[in-house]
């Protein structure tokens, strides 16, 4: 790949990137979210058409189409999200694509024997082929997917962070497929966040920053220390609100103990204290979204006890959450599907959270509403040319501050923020992140997840790291840098450097 | 999804016209066009007593299409309206069969029996999680079931009370028959209950994104279970008006209703996966549906030709709206 870009509205995803890989060779990308890896797989696979630059195959150019036309070329992708169907067998899913045929109809025996092999070639051979997906754990299901992608026969691998759900004896299993494709002449393209996987696997690797290729280097050329400082490497823009340093109240507006969920959150225990912003960092997907969720009472099953102003508290769903003294609020991340209603008023948009707020037995008082709907508008400045207009005629950072506000004129004393920034322009977070230490100093709780690991560092008081489910370290004050964030986020016990 | 494409009210110049949605005026269109075709058929289609008369005929499926208008609203679908109306009419009926205190009970008892279904499909969708097409499904074959049972498969022989019979064809107001101020009443508590409620603006929030409604705190289920309650209620409550204008319940009398309630919600803009409509439209919707019937059957259509009209006009209605959409 060559010169390669993408765009998506007026974010580049990826800017003039290089990568090549060669036949016998694991080739592993490395770089924070959001650094660009996803959008070069996706291209590489066919999932979304580049704007620029060109791929080469064997020296021949060629552009795909459709992702059915990468694997033709012997190109397939094992993703991150698993694209299995749970209802099906995992013998119909590895060869859901191209099953094998006789007379129209599917030869169940030639399935079978070609499913047998795939997931003997994954090394999975225990896995019954006729077994529902859904039957199967988390870990036997990527393996089914791995061998999905080896019954296509591919000439180049990509593995997008694929052993992130294994449990330690596939991934042994996974490496050593891995290394036998390798020596069979396949090109592999190796994504993970795991430093000692890529120690162990890569030949090369290429560092990825903000949608740019940083770098390319042999494996085992460069210490671990310099491939964070590689990740990372940007100017740090000022846009944050000083910290406040006052004294805070004893006892925690809210704590956590031992949470645990269904094997995605083991024994999370922490408190929040009124006038602090609590940060929650990692990579994508340690569980940072299930633990808010969990806090939030959406999800069930949840183990452990949860305490608001040091009284126990059984917060079932967001009804009870956001009532009596929790007050919680949950700023959620997809605004479109989580947080708004798009054809609907931003008004109406903005009362959905407070709704007993602007009515009296059930019965909507228009002028109350008149009014905290302006108070809201004021205080967030969103630009609203009227509010009885959708919500969906705003800007995406303007929307953004409409779910905001409407969690806002419930007057919340714990606010929970999913990853809230994203895709908003740098000026409306800068007034957000204001906003957010107003709040705090106005005596409010924030637990803050983000994935920029500037706006931990610029907003929060303290950071609590995850990885797989449950908190690694806790950062506080000066400590809380960007080698330390990266460091704790993979997991490496190294010291950062001073 | 059907989030890309969301309609923008272009009508912004009018205050009063805002937020009135063209399928609407699409829908009134339509009702003068029927009105001026008949007017050329036959003097009388422009007569007060022919209009008045249409106009009770629809208050009953006015009344039933505002519980069908509801659960669209909420993205479900209510398709157990044609025993819930029979229900109704028979237990209404049945109350009346009890002495003096059967026949003042006789309206409530058919409306409670309604909401008694209601509530059981409310909770089977709401709680249980099953599929509000299946559930009702379901409830309306056991309806009928329970309802044969009952007749024993012959035509019930009790009939409806003299309130039942005032309600339905009596005239509070001179020649204005009192079905149809029944259906006004329904109709003003309902556009209330809509536009004026936290309920009303939650069924709205929950039509648009079930999610996001719940994730605000909204009790979503207790709303989608509450709205099935009054679904049900509303169509027994059509049920037992139906039964005071023919005087008794009659097996099956609901079955002409299912279709035609939920053709007049769509008719009228409402989306059919929930989330928008007006109640002006579901009135249009009603009204049109109704004129359509009368003016066919006035022209001595045979049935096989009625229906297919009838159906016909129904797709290239909704053909026209989903174009609308699209732009």
């Amino acid at each position: 790949m060559s010169g390669v870009s993408k765009r998506y509205g007026g974010v580049t995803a990826l800017k003039e990137a290089d990568l090549s890989v060669t036949p016998g060779r694991i080739h592993a990308v490395l770089g924070e979210n959001g650094a660009g890896k996803s959008t070069l797989i996706k291209i590489m696979a066919g999932v979304v058409a580049p704007d620029e630059g060109m791929i080469t195959l064997d020296g021949k150019p060629v552009s795909f189409a459709t992702p059915a036309a990468a694997n033709a070329a012997g190109i397939v992708c094992v993703f991150q999200e698993l694209s299995l169907i749970p209802d099906l067998t995992a013998a119909d899913n590895i060869i859901i694509s191209n099953p094998p045929q006789r007379f129209g109809m599917i030869d169940r025996k030639a399935q079978r024997a070609l499913a047998e092999q795939a997931l003997a070639a994954a090394g999975t051979a225990d896995i019954h082929p006729f077994a529902l997906v859904r039957d199967l754990s988390l870990s036997r299901r990527q393996m089914v997917e791995i061998a999905k992608a080896l019954a296509r026969r591919p000439r180049v691998l990509i593995l997008d962070e694929a052993t992130s759900a294994l449990t330690a004896a596939d991934v042994r299993n996974v490496f050593g497929v891995i290394k036998r494709l390798r020596a069979e002449g396949t090109a592999i393209v190796y994504i993970s966040h795991r430093m000692h996987e890529i120690a162990e696997l890569a030949d090369d690797c290429t560092v990825f920053r903000n949608g740019r290729k940083i770098a390319t280097y042999a494996a085992g050329s460069k210490t671990d220390t310099e491939v964070v400082e590689l990740m990372i490497g940007r100017e740090y823009k000022n846009v944050f609100p000083p910290k406040s340093t006052a004294a805070r109240p004893e006892t925690p507006a809210l704590s956590c103990r031992n949470l645990s969920w269904s094997g995605r959150l083991n024994d999370i225990s922490f408190s929040l204290h009124a006038g602090e912003v609590v940060g929650l960092g990692g990579l994508d997907g340690q569980g940072q979204r299930e633990l808010l969720l969990a806090m939030f009472g959406v999800l069930r099953g949840v183990t452990g006890q949860i305490e608001v102003a040091g009284k126990p508290a059984s917060l079932a769903d967001p009804e009870a959450a956001k009532s009596g003294a929790a007050a919680m609020a949950l700023i959620p991340e997809d605004r479109k599907i989580e947080g708004l209603m798009l054809p609907m008023s931003i008004a109406e948009n903005l009362c959905f959270a407070a709704l007993d707020r602007v009515s009296s037995r059930g019965i909507i008082d228009r002028s109350k509403q008149a009014e905290r709907v302006a108070a809201m508008i004021e205080l967030l400045k969103i630009k609203v040319v009227d509010p009885d207009l959708p919500v969906s005629s705003l800007s995406g950072g303007n929307q953004q501050k409409v779910v905001i506000a409407k969690w806002l004129m419930n007057d919340p004393r714990i606010v929970l923020l999913n990853d809230p920034m994203r895709g908003i322009d740098v000026g409306t977070k800068q007034e957000l992140y204001a906003l957010l230490r107003k709040l705090a100093d106005e005596g409010v709780a924030i637990l803050f997840y983000s994935t920029d690991y500037d706006e931990l560092i610029g907003c929060c008081d303290r950071v609590m790291v995850m990885y797989d489910g449950a908190i690694v370290r806790t950062l506080e004050g000066d400590a809380i840098t960007e080698h330390a964030l990266v460091a704790s986020a993979l997991n490496i016990s190294e010291a950062p450097p001073a | 999804m059907t989030s890309g494409t969301t309609p923008v009210h272009k009508s912004r110049g009018l205050p009063a016209m805002r937020g009135v949605e063209p399928a609407v005026l699409i829908a009134f269109g339509c009702i003068l066009l029927l009105l001026v075709v008949g007017a050329m058929y036959s003097r009388n289609f422009l007569s007060a007593t022919y209009l008045l008369q249409q106009l009770k005929v629809a208050s009953f499926l006015g009344v039933i299409a505002t519980g069908t208008m509801m659960v669209i609203l909420l993205g479900q679908i209510d398709l157990s309206v044609p025993w819930v109306v029979t229900a109704g009419a028979m237990m209404a009926c049945a109350a009346a069969s009890f002495g003096p205190v059967g026949a003042v009970l006789a309206v409530p008892v058919g409306i409670l029996c309604g909401a008694l279904i209601g509530l059981v499909n409310g909770f089977a969708t709401a709680y249980l999680r099953i599929p509000s097409m299946i559930v009702t499904l379901a409830t309306n074959a056991v309806t009928q079931g329970l309802m044969v049972v009952y007749t024993g498969g012959f035509s019930p022989q009790d009939s409806a009370t003299p309130a039942m019979r005032w309600l339905a064809t009596g005239e509070l107001i001179p020649r204005v028959p009192n079905g149809v101020v029944v259906w006004v009443v329904v109709a003003v508590a309902a556009v209330f209950l809509l536009n004026r409620t936290t309920f009303g603006r939650s069924i709205y929030a929950i039509g648009n994104r079930e999610r996001a409604a719940y994730l605000s705190g909204i009790n979503t289920r207790r709303i989608v279970m509450l709205t099935f309650v009054l679904a049900g209620g509303l169509s027994a409550f059509g049920g037992v008006l139906l039964a005071g204008y023919a005087s008794k319940a009659a097996q099956s009398m609901g079955d002409a209703y299912l279709l035609p309630a939920i053709a007049a919600v769509v008719l009228g803009g409402t989306h059919v996966l929930g989330g928008r409509g007006s109640y002006l439209g579901t009135v249009a919707g009603v009204v049109l549906i109704t004129l359509l019937q009368s003016i066919l059957s006035v022209m001595q259509i045979e049935e096989a030709g009625r229906q297919l009209i009838f159906g016909a006009v129904i797709v290239v209605m909704l053909l026209l709206y989903g174009r609308q959409k699209a732009l």
